[in-house]
C-alpha cells in the first residue's frame, strides 16, 4: 500500500503527461517534457539548498555541446551522445562546484551567471572554428537510427524522454526521502545547527550542485538530440532567467512544481510569440508580477487545497457525512 | 613585443573602458550596499541613457545635452522603479531583488524595441580632435570619459564624507537599525540612493553611446562585465567598484593586444582567482545578510 502511495502521485502525472499527448502538437509535449527537466535542476537548488542559480543555460549548453560535438564529429549513436553529455555536465560541476558552493548566495547567482556568458562567449567566438559561431552545428542527418526507441523519430523520442524524466522524477523523490534530502533542507534553514550536528554544508552543498547540473545537462544533451541542432543561442542570456521563471512559477521546491511551471511557461511563450512580436515585454514584467504577487507559485497555490479536497473526499467516504463541519 | 604606440592607446582605451564600467556598475554596489537587493535593472537605465542621448542628440545636434537628459531620464525610471517596485521586495530575501530585477531589464529590452525599434543606432562623436601623448594620437572623447567618471568618484566621495544625507547613506551602509533608530527616514535615504544610482546608470550609458553602436540589447550585453566589475571590487564598496572597474577595462584592452579572444575570457579568469583568494572581492565587506 505504502508501495502504492509512493508512485501513485507520480504514476498519475506522468499519465497525465501521456494524455496530454494526445491533445497537444508533438513539438509541444517534446518541450515540455524537456523542459521539466531542465527546470528539476534549478527546482532542486533553489528549494532544498536555497541557492538560486542565474547560470543554468551554462550547464544546459555544457550537455548540448558536448552532445553534439561527439555527433557532429565522431559518431552517429544518439544514446552515447546522451552520455557524453550527462558525463560532460559532472565533469564541468565536479571542477566548477568546490568554487561555486563556497560562496554566499549573492554572489552564487552572479558567478554562475557570468560563467553562461563566458560560455556564450566561447561557443560564439573563441572556439568559432569547431561550433561555427551563431550558425550552429546542425547534425539531424548525421544520427542513425538507434534500437529499441529511434531516437531520430520525433515519435519515439517522447516516449523515451518521458520514460527518462519519469526516472529522474522518481529519484527526486527518492531524495527527498533520504537523509540526505533531509540534510539538503537543513542546510537551507540553518547551517550553523547543521554543522553542529557534524555535517559538512560545504560537501551538501557540493553534491547537490553536482546533481542538479547534471540533471541540467541531461536536459541539454536532450535537446541537442531531439533538435539536431546546438548553437550559442542556448546559453544567451536572455534565456538565463527561463527555468528560473518555470520553476517559480510552478513553485520553488514542490515536486510538481517543474512540470506544472513548464506546462504554463511554455504555453505562455507559445501563445504571446505568436499574438506579439515584443514577447520580452511580457516575459519580463510577467516575471516582476509574479514576484510581487506571492512566492508559491502555481502548484505551491493548489497543492494545500487539492489536499484539502482530498481528505474531505475521504472522510465523506468513511463517515458519510461532509468531514467539513464535523471534523 | 607590443609597439609602445599600440600600449599607450592601449591603456588609454583601457582606462575609459574602465571609467564606464565604473559608472554602470556603482548604482548596484551602492544599492547593495545600503539596500542589500541586487538591482540589476541599473543595466537597463544604462541602456536608456544611451537610447535618450542618442534621441536628444539627434534632434538638438549637442551629445552633451543628450548624456544630461539621460542621466535625468534615468534618475526618474530609478525613481519610479524603486517606488513600484523595490518598495515591496526590501522585506524579502536577496535573491527575490535579482530575479525580479532581471525580468525588469527583460522588459525594458521590449520597451526600448517598442520605441526605438531593432535596429542599431549610430551616436556622433562630439569631439573629433586627436590629442598627442608621448608621440601617440589619443582620441580626446576618451580623455574626456575618463576625466568625467573620475569627477563623479569624486562627487560621490564629497557626497558620502561632507554631506549629512551622504553620512547618512554611509552610516545605514554598516547598519540600517541604527540609522532608523536615530530617527532618520530610512525609506527616503533609500530613493535618494535609487536616483542617484539611476542617473549614474544612464551617464555611463549616455557617454558610452558615441564609442558603441546603441541597441537594444546592448544592457544584456554588458551584463557579464557589470557582474565582473563588482564580484571583484567586492558588493557594496564604491572604492572596489572603481579600482576594479579599471582593472577589468586594462585586462579587456591589453588582453585583446596580446591576443583577441583574451578580452572576454580573461576577466573571468581573474575573477575566478580573486574569488578564490577573497570570496567577498577586493574591497568587500564580509557583512552577510540582514
Amino acid at each position: 500500500m505504502n508501495v502504492l502511495r509512493w508512485w501513485g502521485g507520480l504514476l498519475l502525472a506522468f499519465s497525465l503527461l501521456v494524455l496530454l499527448r494526445v491533445f497537444l502538437p508533438l513539438p509541444f509535449a517534446n518541450e515540455i517534457v524537456i523542459f521539466s527537466i531542465y527546470a528539476m535542476g534549478c527546482n532542486f537548488l533553489l528549494g532544498r539548498i536555497g541557492f538560486i542559480s542565474f547560470g543554468q543555460p551554462a550547464y544546459l549548453a555544457v550537455g548540448a555541446y558536448a552532445a553534439a560535438f561527439y555527433l557532429y564529429y565522431f559518431g552517429a549513436n544518439a544514446y552515447i551522445g546522451l552520455l557524453i553529455g550527462v558525463a560532460a555536465g559532472l565533469l564541468v560541476s565536479f571542477v566548477v562546484g568546490p568554487l561555486f558552493v563556497r560562496l554566499r548566495s549573492d554572489y552564487f547567482a552572479l558567478v554562475n551567471l557570468a560563467l553562461a556568458v563566458i560560455i556564450y562567449y566561447l561557443m560564439q567566438k573563441v572556439l568559432a572554428d569547431i561550433t561555427h559561431g551563431d550558425n550552429g552545428l546542425w547534425f539531424l542527418t548525421n544520427l542513425s537510427a538507434t534500437p529499441v526507441l529511434d531516437l531520430s523519430s520525433p515519435n519515439e523520442f517522447f516516449i523515451f524522454a518521458l520514460a527518462l524524466a519519469f526516472v529522474v522524477w522518481a529519484f527526486y523523490k527518492y531524495l527527498d526521502d533520504t537523509v540526505y534530502g533531509a540534510c539538503c533542507l537543513a542546510t537551507k534553514a540553518n547551517e550553523d545547527k547543521l554543522r553542529f550536528l557534524g555535517y559538512s554544508n560545504f560537501r551538501i552543498r557540493l553534491l547537490a550542485f553536482v546533481i542538479a547540473n547534471t540533471t541540467t545537462a541531461l536536459a541539454g544533451a536532450l535537446y541537442a538530440v531531439y533538435l539536431g541542432f546546438v548553437s550559442p543561442e542556448i546559453t544567451s542570456p536572455m534565456r538565463a532567467a527561463d527555468p528560473v521563471v518555470v520553476t517559480l512559477l510552478g513553485g520553488a521546491g514542490t515536486l510538481y512544481g517543474p512540470l506544472v511551471g513548464s506546462i504554463a511557461y511554455t504555453g505562455m511563450k507559445d501563445l504571446v510569440s505568436k499574438a506579439v512580436g515584443n514577447w520580452e515585454l511580457i516575459i519580463g514584467f510577467g516575471l516582476v508580477f509574479i514576484m510581487l504577487a506571492g512566492e508559491k507559485g502555481i502548484w505551491g497555490t493548489l497543492e494545500p487545497i487539492l489536499k484539502k479536497m482530498l481528505s474531505r473526499a475521504r472522510i465523506f467516504a468513511v463517515t458519510g457525512r461532509d468531514g467539513a463541519d464535523n471534523p | 613585443m607590443i609597439d609602445p604606440h599600440l600600449l599607450a592607446s592601449g591603456i588609454i582605451f583601457g582606462l575609459s573602458m574602465g571609467s564606464i564600467f565604473f559608472l554602470m556598475t556603482i548604482g548596484l554596489s551602492l544599492c547593495f550596499g545600503l539596500m542589500r537587493v541586487i538591482s540589476l535593472d541599473q543595466l537597463l537605465y544604462y541602456a536608456i541613457g544611451a537610447y535618450v542621448t542618442y534621441s536628444l542628440s539627434m534632434v538638438t545636434g549637442s551629445l552633451w545635452l543628450g548624456v544630461l537628459g539621460g542621466a535625468a531620464v534615468g534618475g526618474i525610471a530609478g525613481f519610479a522603479v524603486e517606488r513600484l517596485v523595490y518598495l515591496r521586495i526590501y522585506q524579502r530575501d536577496i535573491t527575490f531583488s535579482m530575479i525580479t530585477s532581471f525580468g525588469m531589464l527583460i522588459g525594458g529590452v521590449g520597451i526600448i524595441k517598442y520605441f526605438w525599434g531593432l535596429v542599431p543606432r549610430p551616436v556622433p562623436v562630439p569631439i573629433t580632435v586627436q590629442i598627442d601623448i608621448l608621440g601617440t594620437a589619443v582620441p580626446a572623447y576618451r580623455l574626456v570619459v575618463i576625466a568625467i567618471a573620475l569627477l563623479a568618484y569624486a562627487g560621490i566621495w564629497l557626497f558620502l564624507n561632507r554631506t549629512i544625507v551622504g553620512k547618512a547613506i554611509r552610516a545605514g551602509i554598516e547598519d540600517v537599525e541604527h540609522v532608523e533608530g536615530l530617527g532618520i527616514n530610512v525609506s527616503r535615504l533609500f530613493t535618494v540612493t535609487f536616483i542617484i544610482a539611476g542617473s549614474l546608470s544612464a551617464l555611463a550609458g549616455g557617454l558610452h553611446a558615441p564609442l558603441i553602436m546603441v541597441d537594444p540589447q546592448m544592457g544584456l550585453e554588458v551584463l557579464a562585465f557589470a557582474f565582473m566589475v563588482v564580484i571583484i571590487g567586492g558588493l557594496g564598496s564604491i572604492k572596489g567598484t572603481l579600482v576594479s572597474g579599471f582593472l577589468v577595462g586594462q585586462v579587456v584592452s591589453l588582453g585583446s593586444l596580446v591576443y583577441a579572444p583574451l578580452a572576454q575570457m580573461a576577466p573571468f579568469a581573474i575573477m575566478l582567482l580573486i574569488l578564490l583568494l577573497k570570496p567577498t572581492g577586493l574591497y568587500g565587506s564580509p557583512l552577510l545578510k540582514r
